[in-house]
């Protein structure tokens, strides 16, 4: 009898979910060492912040607000990989949502039942706007989309300080880099927490029923899946790409608008927050599910809630980067171990 | 050494020679999920001799060598090289054997000089070097291994002659004895050809050896001494050259035994064959994918209730033909009809709603969406009719009893609906899709290679599926380069030859040599064999 590594086509759902959970612990684990190496209070460590992520109200209230964005842009970035594109643009098209529901905000008087539906169609089309370039450059020129997305987030990034310093700067002289503070608001169901997050979640689960309850969506997964395989079968690959790359990008709009409009009720520098590109990370943990998607951006949530509160005792930021690259890099490997059982044969 | 001994004293009795072969393949055996790549296969290479390995595509050639190049690891036999049984762990203790292969695609790099390439990954490139001592060294190989390159030109301004002798050059500097070549003259004009076989014998008179892989019987008669025949993954013979013509090849190589089994016989209620075509072809023309013209002017009838077998070595149109024929690939001119209906500007989905079904050359890659569940890929032809779609709702459950049904009806045993279809064996993958698409195909079904790489169970299944559709009075149009298989289930034969049909002729007037000559280039009609017989 000898033991053999055996690679097997696809691993089963308990082996996936158990990978993943083992990568988050051992992402933890080594944050933990690296903390304790730095003569850290790994005890009261964890006592704050577990007090401060789901032992308090505020706590959970933040992580909801935090939750909202995220999930959005999980979203946005799973239903492009549907199609087989690679959205790595969130982050600028959540930029350009948040940009055109301000200038809403900002230079469209009105009743607020009238404003707030038109900033959120306004957040969608900036967003559709930001990946329509990527979008056609992909569909009709073979462009990478991964690039264009991406080279467009710096360009979304800076507009927004462009105009949050200059033109749109608070005329009142409070802020350095904000608009004043807009006119309208989401409306909030729980302390701060506003109707963005029901609205994502549902929004999240109606993804999903399109995905598996209608012709369209069957047509999106055959041709994200294999464009060969819908040419064979007369599905229309690149119309399915169009559409369904603007709708991601809309998404990703409509979370940029929740975060300036709902949360931080101004537009300001930096307000993507890396929104983004922490949504490719959901996207990658739900591995195309929805309710993955829901998970992952809860997981998220918790961890960058977590590192404002380890912030307060003088931990860098950065560390709590460096820990999710951690489980993003952990999952990798994970994934790619529970391709492989371990077996026992006679020796050859 | 006392195995060492044993092998050589064995060698000497079997062979009745002194001369020590410096590759002895003995009973090699090697299997895939689902598919006897090589069963029993002896093979000796003696020293100063260039061997042609022969055989159709899928005999199992290119299998054998991966093996003796350390890439594969066989499941049965031994490997002896000098009268030493070794195992080669991979390609790295193949070379340092003195077991060098020039695959057909090219292993170089585009974007480095013929001297970096060269020295690529070999252990005796020096660590640190100059770019002229570097092409220095490159000429001096070049030159005492009698084989002209440029040193300092890049691979990618090199006309693919030049590549090859890179490639040769790479092998050969690396002191290989045995120069295993894969289809050399695929690429090459008959210039560059000649040039290649000068080197090759100046090679193999230093006392080397080659292995010359290739289904081209005139070179084959040309370069080598020895011929070994591979057919369905076993060796079927090893012969002087000089022994040897065309024929006589080309029947080694095919099959002798082309068993006429009873699949042409129709059942007795099997619908008669239609007097006007299903489909008809009229001067079609068509691009391949990179633009040159793989179909010429094209006609060709398929009747109702008949299976017509298409021939021809892989690469001369078949893919265009079968895509041509599905709406997926558009017509650059000429008509096509199904039933009457001119198709010749439709698409895809036109010829599916005419009761076309289409097996695809590719089942991985265009036939299912490899990453998708079983039952997402049972459905592709059926998922916007009802029950599974109403409106614009899918019904998944409706779904998953089509593709229940589906699995049972080709005999696939499925674990789990859900799962990849990429987990399934490949013969199971084809029954499906065969299954798939026989429920489509009222009027015609395309089968392009649909037996390619199946073992022999499935292959039946598969035949015993064209033979209902036959009788039930559909068209079919077969295409395979196994002659056979051919000769077994097809009324009509057509043969392709770079793009165009030599001929179509009713298999119970041909045999098997007519067939190879046409695959060839030469043309026959129905008339002209009738005349012969």
């Amino acid at each position: 009898m000898a033991i053999r590594i055996q690679r097997v086509p696809s691993e089963n759902l308990g082996g996936g979910v158990a990978a993943r959970l083992i990568a988050i612990l051992l992402a933890l684990l080594v944050a933990a060492v690296i903390f304790s190496l730095n003569g850290a209070d790994l005890g009261a460590l964890g006592a704050h912040v577990l007090k401060s992520t789901f032992g308090s109200r505020f706590g959970l209230m933040d992580i909801g607000l935090i939750m909202t964005p995220l999930i959005l842009t999980g979203l946005a970035v799973m239903i492009a990989m549907k199609v087989g594109a690679w959205n790595i643009g969130a982050e600028g098209q959540f930029c350009a949502g948040a940009f055109a529901a301000t200038a809403v905000a900002l230079f469209v008087p009105g009743p607020t039942v009238v404003i707030v539906p038109l900033m959120f169609v306004a957040g969608a089309l900036g967003g559709m706007v930001w990946i329509l370039i990527p979008t056609l450059a992909r569909a009709y020129a073979d462009v990478s989309e991964l690039i264009t997305t991406l080279l467009l987030n710096f360009v979304g990034v800076l507009l927004i300080y462009y105009v949050a310093t200059g033109p749109w700067l608070d005329p009142s002289g409070m802020s350095f880099a904000a608009t004043k503070r807009l006119p309208y608001d989401i409306p909030s169901f729980w302390g701060d927490v506003h109707w963005g997050l029901p609205i994502a979640v549902l929004l999240t689960v109606l993804v999903a029923a399109v995905l598996n309850y209608t012709r369209w969506g069957y047509e999106v997964r055959i041709a994200g899946s294999n464009p060969s395989a819908a040419r064979y079968a007369a599905i229309p690959f690149r119309r399915h790409l169009i559409v369904v790359m603007l709708l991601s990008g809309a998404i990703a709009g409509l979370a940029g608008m929740f975060e300036a409009v709902g949360t931080a009720h101004r537009l300001q520098g930096g307000i993507s927050n890396n929104f983004g590109y922490i949504g490719i990370m959901v996207a990658v943990l739900a591995r195309g599910s929805a309710i993955g998607v829901l998970a992952g951006a809860l997981l998220m949530a918790v961890i960058l809630k977590s590192g404002i509160a380890l912030q307060t005792q003088g931990v860098n930021i950065s560390t709590v980067l460096a820990l999710t690259g951690l489980i993003l890099f952990f999952t990798a490997i994970g994934d790619e171990l529970s391709h492989y059982r371990i077996v026992r044969s006679k020796p050859a | 050494m006392t195995m060492n001994v044993m092998l050589n004293a064995e060698e000497t009795i079997a062979s009745g020679s002194p001369i020590q072969p410096i590759v002895r393949l003995r009973g090699i055996a090697k299997h895939f999920p689902g598919v006897v790549a090589n069963q029993d296969v002896d093979f000796d290479l003696l020293p100063g001799e260039i061997h042609a390995l022969l055989g159709e595509n899928g005999a199992g050639k290119s299998t054998l060598m991966n093996i003796l190049t350390g890439i594969y690891r066989q499941n049965e036999g031994d490997v002896i090289v000098d009268g030493q049984l070794v195992t080669f762990a991979s390609p790295l203790d193949a070379i340092a054997a003195g077991i060098g292969m020039v695959h057909q695609h090219f292993k170089l790099v585009k974007a480095f000089t013929v001297a970096e390439n060269i020295h690529l990954g070999w252990n005796e490139t020096p660590r640190r070097i100059s770019r002229e001592l570097l092409e220095a060294r490159t000429a001096e190989i070049a030159a005492s291994l009698n084989l002209a390159v440029k040193p300092a030109a890049r691979i990618s301004d090199l006309s693919t002659g030049e590549q090859q002798r890179v490639e040769i050059l790479r092998v050969l500097s690396r002191k290989a004895r045995v120069l295993i070549l894969d289809e050399p003259t695929a690429v090459l004009t008959p210039a560059e050809a000649a040039e290649l076989f000068k080197a090759l014998r100046q090679f193999a008179a230093r006392g080397n050896a080659v292995i010359f892989i290739s289904h081209k019987l005139d070179e084959v008669l040309e370069i080598s001494d020895r011929v070994t025949v591979l057919r369905g993954g076993r060796k079927v013979t090893t012969r002087p050259t000089h022994e040897c013509d065309k024929r006589m090849l080309a029947r080694l190589m095919v099959g002798q035994e082309v068993v006429l089994s009873n699949m042409r016989e129709r059942r007795p209620d099997a619908k008669p064959v239609s007097a006007e075509p299903v489909l008809s072809l009229r001067d079609v023309s068509a691009h391949d994918d990179l633009g040159n013209m793989s179909l010429k002017r094209i006609s060709l009838d398929l009747r109702a209730g008949e299976i017509l077998g298409i021939a021809g070595v892989a690469g001369n149109g078949q893919k265009e033909l079968s895509q041509v024929l599905t709406g997926i690939r558009p017509l650059v001119s000429g008509r096509l009809q199904v039933c009457g209906r001119d198709l010749s500007a439709r698409g895809a989905e036109e010829f599916a709603a005419f009761g076309v079904g289409h097996i695809p050359e590719d089942r991985l890659q265009s036939g299912l969406a490899p990453a998708l569940s079983i039952t997402d890929n049972a459905v592709i032809r059926e998922y916007g009719k009802a029950p599974l779609s109403r409106g614009w709702l899918y019904r998944p459950s409706a779904a998953a009893a089509l593709a229940r049904s589906i699995a049972e009806a080709a005999s696939v045993t499925v674990p789990d609906f859900a799962m990849p279809v990429r987990n399934l064996s490949g013969g199971n993958q084809q029954r499906l899709v065969a299954r798939r698409e026989m429920r489509i195909a009222s009027n015609v079904l395309i089968a392009a290679y649909p037996c390619r790489g199946l073992d022999v169970g499935a292959i039946n299944a598969m035949m015993r599926y064209f033979t209902e559709l036959r009788d039930a009075g559909v068209g079919v149009l077969f295409v395979s380069e196994e002659l056979d298989e051919l000769f077994k289930l097809s009324d009509r034969i057509a043969v392709m030859f770079h793009g165009e049909i030599m001929g179509v002729v009713d298999t119970s007037d041909v045999d098997i040599e007519t067939i190879g000559l046409m695959m060839g280039g030469q043309r026959r009609s129905a008339a002209d064999l009738a005349g012969e017989n």
